[in-house]
């Protein structure tokens, strides 16, 4: 297929599984905050300026200062790139130029998920929070897979959607992680982990595994386990190990010659490597470099993706993110 | 009503008397005319879309005899509790569900309170909850009443008073939870000048409590919660507690034992259950030993209980610890097994066995509350003043006929909170309280409850299948609620810098770099 479409087809992806997950962030931010105890905050940080530090620098250079302002920031203002519903246009045109490709349901359900953001945005820094529109959101993104996931053939096209989708969950997920940790020299006790249940529980809320997390995890939603859970569960969807797992079977269908190729050998090897950090137990500190590790790796990923399938669009983006 | 009953002083609990706020109330109060009616009522919609598509809701059965499924009546303006407040009802609760777990321990034990002539064994064996066959039974960790629900009610002085305990099954616990999580999301702006100690942690209270207490190697325990059935009223707070807790929802036919031990039918054939959460009563669990007739039960149940491989929450012949004549001594209890004085009082109850107190009683009969003594839920209870008299009559009959079954009580006046109308304003309302403590190695009480109110002016009926409502109840942190939390000086926080999100257009660099000049620009 033409690179160009296979690259709108990774965008579209990644832009609608971004703007679910910058949603969710919101979500679980905004409860967490709303009963917070401010003079406690040990342990995992997902406070707003952890969410804007999630979103990247540019993002924290442009920190507000009340949680309104953060709220709308993120979400509704389309003058910010990184915005919940800049996401979504970006990914609606993206859908406009692969309208052949893509089913006519496809085409409409990422049509209506604009048409109906802006009524959905009224109110999000009101007195009524951003609980409609966050919901919103997520319903219509779960929408847009599902009716892919049952409308659309299973070829290449297929395949890139789907690894743009997986890969951005994955670098999402790894983000919070890296923001959210407590770095180990901070800590308190013995563990290399001081936390609070509450914020530990908001980082699942923020990705959607609360209920996944009681059922796989007999432990305490402590920093150390919530964070081991999303790395290395492969049964969680939302993990980084099986998000990456997913990138490397969609590229495995849509390469000819997947053996030959760095991004499927690259991240063959990361989740090997995974696999292998998730068996020892020595996980507790060293949490924070494997995410570390992982990011960059992830980064290389990115850009031997566009290398090899995308004929090396902006390498000067590769650049900046490496 | 009469004329002497209309004087007594009702205890409002954010205005005193002369109207003027008290002063915990006096940002909600502001906050509250900040939004105004309209967003009132919106919020209201917006609650009602939300329960129904999420399911919480209850059966309210219409006058004519239709069962309607209606989204749970949380009503929007929360109630709240001052530290020093909460501080002594929890000292008082947790006082009282000691003595009461002394107590049931005693009764299928050595019976210390009856020879002591405190509590006549005559009334004890006569409760209908009363189950023989807990006799000599030690539960593990010698608990009996693992999950406790005391109501609790205001008069009108504002002192906090035991109106029943429940120590069965008390539900309401799920709706405590769902209510807290739906204010987040309806009226946020409502906690920014309040500092509400949360209530997430209950099921983890549970859960490590229900470990607690299971038979067998630490760490290894299995817990599930045993329900009727979907069809039970209460089944949505059944699952919601084991889809919190994380473990199994059971119903009879997942469970079986062999040899004296209690399993679960998996996939992969029997697994050993070591901790039962019930959420049905003593009569039904094992056929063999309660009634027969019993579908819901499991065969041989009581065998392994007796045996100690199972540990039952709330164990066997807990019930006969609630009952309403019972409750009447447990003021007593309290001073015999503890040796303390009670920090909460009874409302002044009479035990119509005694045949002066059923004389007093039946002589006040229309000012009088008549309860059976062993229902639970407000079933068969007569309020004096609110019956008409041939009623009233027929009660009076039912009473002499069989005076142990019975319980009357002072009428006592609900505390009233500002309640949401349909219009949007406000009004008062009565409320009563349901705290919910976990005992485990310690007595835990998760701070508020389910604050039941009566939506309709002027009764006193709390019931949500009579027409009641609810309110997410507010333990303030401490006693300095009435401020707003201080601006916090920033805490030192680096994060790591992670690289811009990228974008990914086809066209690359130039396109990319003047969207985020624009961006910078213009914020």
């Amino acid at each position: 297929m033409l690179a160009r479409i296979a690259h709108e087809l990774f965008w579209l992806g990644r832009n609608v599984s971004r703007a679910e997950h910058t949603a969710r962030l919101i979500d679980g931010v905004f409860q967490a905050d709303v009963q917070a105890y401010h003079e406690d905050p040990s342990g995992v940080t997902l406070s707003w300026d952890a969410v804007l530090a999630i979103m990247g620098s540019t993002a924290v250079a442009h920190a507000r200062s009340s949680r309104d302002e953060t709220v709308a920031l993120l979400s509704t203002d389309d003058t910010n790139v990184n915005s919940v519903v800049a996401s979504v246009a970006r990914a609606r045109e993206g859908a406009r130029t692969v309208r052949d490709v893509i089913s006519a349901e496809m085409w409409e359900a990422i049509n209506g998920f604009q048409l109906g953001l802006g009524e959905a945005a009224i109110g999000v820094t009101g007195y009524a929070g951003p609980y409609s529109f966050v919901s919103y959101v997520k319903t219509r993104s779960a929408l847009f897979w599902g009716v892919a996931a049952r409308t659309m053939l299973r070829d290449e096209a297929y395949a890139f959607l789907d690894a743009g989708g997986r890969f951005e969950g994955a670098d999402m997920v790894l983000r919070m992680l890296r923001v959210a940790l407590p770095a180990p020299e901070e800590s308190t006790d013995h563990q290399g982990f001081s936390l609070r249940d509450g914020q530990a529980l908001a980082l699942l809320q923020a990705v959607g595994g609360l209920q996944a997390y009681r059922r796989a995890s007999a432990s305490a939603p402590s920093a150390a386990a919530v964070a081991s859970f999303l790395l290395f569960t492969q049964s969680y969807p939302d993990s980084v190990t099986a998000s990456i797992a997913a990138v490397r079977d969609a590229l495995l269908l849509a390469d000819a010659s997947p053996r030959s190729s760095d991004p499927v050998l690259r991240l063959s090897r990361l989740l090997a490597d995974l696999g292998f950090r998730a068996g020892t137990a020595a996980v507790g500190s060293g949490l924070l470099d494997v995410c570390e590790t992982i990011g960059s790796e992830l980064a290389l990923v990115d850009g031997d993706i566009s290398d090899r399938y995308f004929g090396g669009v902006a390498p000067a983006e590769r650049l900046m993110t490496a | 009503m009469s004329a002497s009953r209309q004087l007594t002083p009702i205890y409002d609990e954010v205005f005193t008397e002369r109207g003027e706020r008290r002063p915990h109330a006096e940002q909600l109060i502001a906050e509250l005319e900040r939004l105004g009616s309209e967003r009132l009522v919106a919020a209201g919609q917006l609650r009602d879309a939300l329960f129904m598509r999420q399911g919480i809701t209850f059966d309210l059965t219409t006058t004519d005899g239709a069962v309607a499924d209606r989204p749970f009546p949380l009503d929007l303006v929360p109630r709240i509790i001052p530290a020093h407040e909460w501080n002594e009802i929890k000292r008082g609760l947790a006082q009282r569900i000691r003595a009461l777990n002394h107590f049931v321990a005693d009764v299928y034990h050595e019976r210390e309170i009856v020879k002591a002539g405190i509590v006549p064994w005559t009334l004890i064996a006569s409760r209908s909850h009363f189950a023989r066959a807990a006799h000599g039974i030690r539960p593990p960790g010698g608990i009996y009443t693992h999950i406790a629900g005391c109501d609790l009610v205001r008069d009108g002085d504002g002192t906090w008073k035991v109106l029943e305990d429940n120590v069965r099954t008390p539900s309401g616990i799920s709706y405590m939870l769902e209510n807290r999580i739906a204010m987040t999301r309806l009226i946020p702006s409502l906690f920014a000048y309040y500092r509400v100690r949360p209530v997430d942690e209950y099921p983890a209270l549970l859960l490590a409590s229900l470990k607690s207490v299971a038979p067998g190697p630490e760490g290894e325990a299995t817990v599930v919660v045993w329900t009727p059935g979907p069809a039970n009223s209460a089944y949505f707070e059944h699952a919601f507690l084991a889809r919190q807790m994380g473990v199994e929802l059971v119903e009879a036919s997942d469970l079986v034992v062999r040899d004296d031990v209690c399993y679960m039918r998996t996939t992969n054939g029997l697994a050993r259950v070591s901790a039962i959460y019930r959420r049905l009563d003593d009569a039904f669990i094992d056929p063999l030993e309660f009634r027969p007739d019993s579908l819901l039960g499991v065969p041989g149940l009581i065998r392994a209980y007796r045996a100690g491989t199972v540990a039952i929450a709330n164990a066997i012949g807990t019930g006969v610890a609630d009952d309403k004549a019972i409750y009447y001594y447990v003021p007593e209890m309290i001073r015999f097994y503890l040796g303390e004085t009670p920090l909460l009082e009874n409302v002044v109850t009479y035990l119509l066995d005694d045949p002066e107190h059923l004389e007093i009683a039946l002589s006040r009969i229309d000012e009088l509350v008549f309860k059976p003594t062993g229902e639970s839920g407000g079933r068969g209870v007569v309020i004096g003043p609110h019956t008409d008299e041939s009623r009233l009559a027929s009660l009076a009959t039912a009473v002499r006929a069989d005076p142990s079954q019975w319980i009357a009580q002072e009428l006592v006046q609900l505390s009233t909170v500002p309640t949401v109308q349909t219009d949007g304003t406000l009004a008062s309302r009565h409320v009563d309280l349901r705290p919910f403590a976990i005992f485990g190695e310690q007595i835990r009480i998760v701070p508020g409850g389910l604050t039941r109110v009566a939506l309709d002016e002027g009764t006193m009926v709390v019931n949500s299948s009579r027409g009641g409502g609810s309110k997410d109840t507010w333990v303030l942190a401490d006693d300095d609620d009435s401020a707003p939390p201080e601006p916090q000086a920033p805490m030192p926080f680096a994060p790591p810098a992670l690289p811009d999100l990228r974008l990914g257009s086809w066209t690359g660099q130039a396109q990319q770099q003047q969207q985020q000049r624009r961006f910078e620009r213009d914020s």
